[in-house]
């Protein structure tokens, strides 16, 4: 992946001359990288954490928007070696058009860096190309958890997220998809850094390339 | 010396209908309430009086009594609006007034008497005023709150004044009920033989107290004027609203906006005016044919921009059905707090906290602001009661957050949810859930939890495993202990 010219989103006059422009990007680890202002899927059992980590690397409040089910599930606890869980504004829908209009509205409030969407199913083209242009407005990470199937999306990219048996934070992450580069897969290892007092600082995501997830 | 004047309305519920020009006043009518479970009536009009009825009988006694009798049970709110009207009002006679709630005011007329030409006139010309305003009153004026508050009400003319430094004379015929005591204390001490206030005069304070308790120490010392019992001002709150009155009905979605455009410039410049915000604003629309619409929206933190009013009322005036116009509005102001202004273009952090409030008001006005919530921690060890869900709203202070002294799933289910052993074990070594078939590769536990007793449904001793499974999640399994076929329940899954 090339260095990208990182460019500030108020200075772009149409969103044509936008999406021709190179784009800022998020670093999770090298070489992985996702795209802001943009919105990307993540399947699998450890999707939560692939979310989690990626809202580790911003500031800025969370917005987690799901249903009923989904919102009350998650639990603050373990979280908290990750993010603070004062950041999560947790945000609960009754359908599923609802939870795509809240998300909608998030990715388009410029506060909002990082925003995750449960989604029983994966949105199809017209709702992602939504969300994408909401996301592009407010130039946050947007990152839909499909529980079930995905489908064909307008999505940046596609993660496989999956538990690594390696140990207690270790996961395998596959792209699966990606719209503008190439397909990988990553072993990931979390090592917390080391801060002291409450005081949350992002940790180490260490990265080393796998065959196949 | 202080110098009170405590103006009791006795009438005020019947006066209220009186100056409504309520034709039953003048005839057999009493106002009911609810107490004690039972319809007693509590203000009664001269031709119930005089039909034989009195106050605090029940209300079938008393329709036994009189058949005719009409009532109408009490209005505390509008009770209570007549009274701060007069509230109001009595800032002709002193600057210095209290609310004296349900049916009284008092005012502190140190140093105002005499621009009345005295006290005595000062009262009378108070009455007057009441009278032509069609209010029953009597007044007391004493040295202290207690004692004009006793001779308003217990005194034998409807104007009863103490002179200065006559407090215990002007007390001593009054009856014990004059004290202010609760119901209880003034019968057990009726019992004793105790029935005027002269009499407790003659007996020392310390067997007094010894015998029915401080709090009749306390009230007898506050008449007497030797514990400061100071008339203490309430500021009312003002009103935040505006209403608009058409002479004909509208009903196009652009000039309900022009309206409310109108009325929300009045409001919010009233409110920032005051450096005041409002958590939630209350639209009244009258139609013509289906009467009043409330509409409300709500915000995160007190506003007082007229941008994001009308921004948010857009979605409720849209769904609002209107088919034949409305003519009258009232937008209204509710939760009224302070705000600190700050400098927008500076402040960067100040900015993005503001956006943050702005997307939670907006997300909460159409899901509604329980759907919008945070993360509290609670003091409890059980991995489901470490934390709760507060609105998003209300939390206004940072919460932090202690480190977690075991490690927890990321998704804990709310009920464990059931799985299907295949292979027994402890943990099971093969199991099924949610349709799908896990083999235990390793499994750390148990962690023993005991139930929290103090509380109501505490449930059992629960037996928790973390259990990596092969190639797959890490899951959190639980069980019962003490039971010979256990049972195993997904608690939780780990990242």
């Amino acid at each position: 992946m090339s260095v990208v010219e990182i460019i500030n989103r108020r200075d772009v006059g149409t969103l044509a001359s936008f999406t021709l422009q190179a784009r800022e990007e998020l670093c999770l680890s090298e070489p992985v990288r996702l795209a802001k202002g943009r919105v990307h899927e993540a399947m699998g059992d450890s999707a939560d954490m692939f979310a989690v980590l990626t809202a580790s690397r911003l500031s800025g409040p969370i917005i987690w928007i799901g249903l009923a089910r989904e919102i009350g599930s998650l639990a603050p606890t373990a979280l908290q070696d990750f993010i603070n869980p004062a950041r999560i504004i947790l945000t609960e829908g009754v359908s599923r058009s609802e939870v795509l209009w809240a998300a909608e509205q998030a990715l388009r409030a410029t506060c909002a860096q990082c925003v995750v969407i449960e989604l029983s199913s994966g949105p199809n083209l017209r709702e992602s190309r939504r969300l994408q242009i909401a996301a592009e407005e407010g130039g946050g990470i947007g990152i839909i958890l499909i529980h079930g199937r995905a489908h064909t999306s307008a999505c940046e990219t596609r993660w496989q997220c999956e538990a690594s048996n390696a140990g207690e934070n270790a996961w395998v992450w596959s792209l699966t998809k990606n719209r503008k580069g190439e397909l990988g897969a990553w072993r990931v290892h979390w090592a917390n850094s080391e801060t002291s007092g409450g005081a949350y600082e992002a940790g180490v995501i260490h990265l080393a390339a796998a065959t196949a997830a | 010396m202080r110098r009170v004047l405590s103006i009791w309305l006795p009438q005020l519920p019947l006066d209220l209908r009186y100056r409504k020009d309520d034709p039953r006043v003048a005839e057999c009518f009493a106002i009911i309430s609810e107490i004690k479970n039972a319809w007693r009536l509590t203000h009664l009009s001269e031709g119930a009086m005089t039909a034989g009825l009195s106050a605090g009988l029940s209300l079938p006694d008393a329709r036994a009594i009189c058949p005719d009798l009409m009532t109408e049970p009490s209005d505390p709110v509008r009770e209570a609006a007549l009274l701060r009207a007069l509230w109001r009002w009595a800032d002709s006679l002193s600057p210095w007034i209290a609310l004296d709630a349900p049916d009284g005011l008092f005012l502190d007329i140190t140093g105002c008497a005499h621009l009345f030409g005295g006290e005595q006139a000062m009262a009378a010309h108070t009455r007057e005023r009441l009278t032509d305003m069609q209010i029953t009153s009597r007044i007391g004026i004493a040295d202290t709150k207690g004692a004009a508050w006793a001779l308003a009400r217990f005194g034998q003319s409807d104007i009863k004044i103490a002179g200065a430094g006559k407090t215990v004379a002007a007390l001593a015929p009054l009856p014990l009920e004059a004290l202010r005591l609760p119901q209880k204390l003034s019968s057990d001490m009726r019992r004793t033989g105790l029935k005027r206030v002269g009499q407790l005069m003659e007996i020392k304070r310390a067997e007094l107290a010894r015998r029915f308790g401080l709090s009749l120490t306390q009230s007898l010392s506050s008449c007497l004027g030797h514990s400061p019992d100071p008339v203490s001002p309430k500021a009312a709150d003002p009103i935040y609203a505006a209403r608009m009155t058409l002479p004909d009905p509208i009903g196009l979605q652009a000039d309900l906006l022009g309206v409310l455009e109108r009325l929300s410039i009045s409001v919010c410049k009233r409110l920032a005016g005051d450096a005041k915000g409002a958590r939630r604003y209350y639209l009244t629309v009258r139609c013509v044919d289906t009467g009043d619409h409330v509409l409300h929206i709500g915000f995160a933190r007190p506003t007082h921009e007229q941008r994001a009013v009308l921004q948010q009322f857009a979605k409720p005036l849209d769904e609002l059905k209107i088919e034949f116009g409305a003519d009258w509005f009232r937008l209204e102001a509710a939760h009224v707090e302070p705000i600190q202004p700050f400098q927008i273009s500076l402040d960067q952090h100040k900015q993005a906290e503001d956006d943050t409030s702005k997307i939670i008001s907006t997300l909460g006005n159409r899901l509604g602001f329980d759907r919008v919530r945070q993360f509290m921690p609670m003091q409890s060890h059980l991995p489901e009661r470490e934390f709760i869900h507060v609105e998003a709203m209300d939390r206004r202070e940072p919460v932090s957050w202690t480190a977690a002294p075991r490690k927890r799933p990321v998704r804990l289910f709310k009920r464990p949810e059931r799985l299907v052993t295949l292979e027994a074990g402890r943990p099971p070594k093969r199991f099924q859930w949610r349709q799908s078939v896990y083999a235990t590769q390793e499994a750390k536990g148990p962690e023993r939890l005991t139930a929290e007793w103090w509380h109501s449904d505490f449930g059992s001793v629960r037996d928790y495993w973390q259990v990596q499974t092969e190639d797959g999640p890490r899951l959190w399994l639980m069980t019962y202990p003490g039971t010979t076929e256990p049972d195993w329940f997904i608690a939780g899954r780990f990242a």
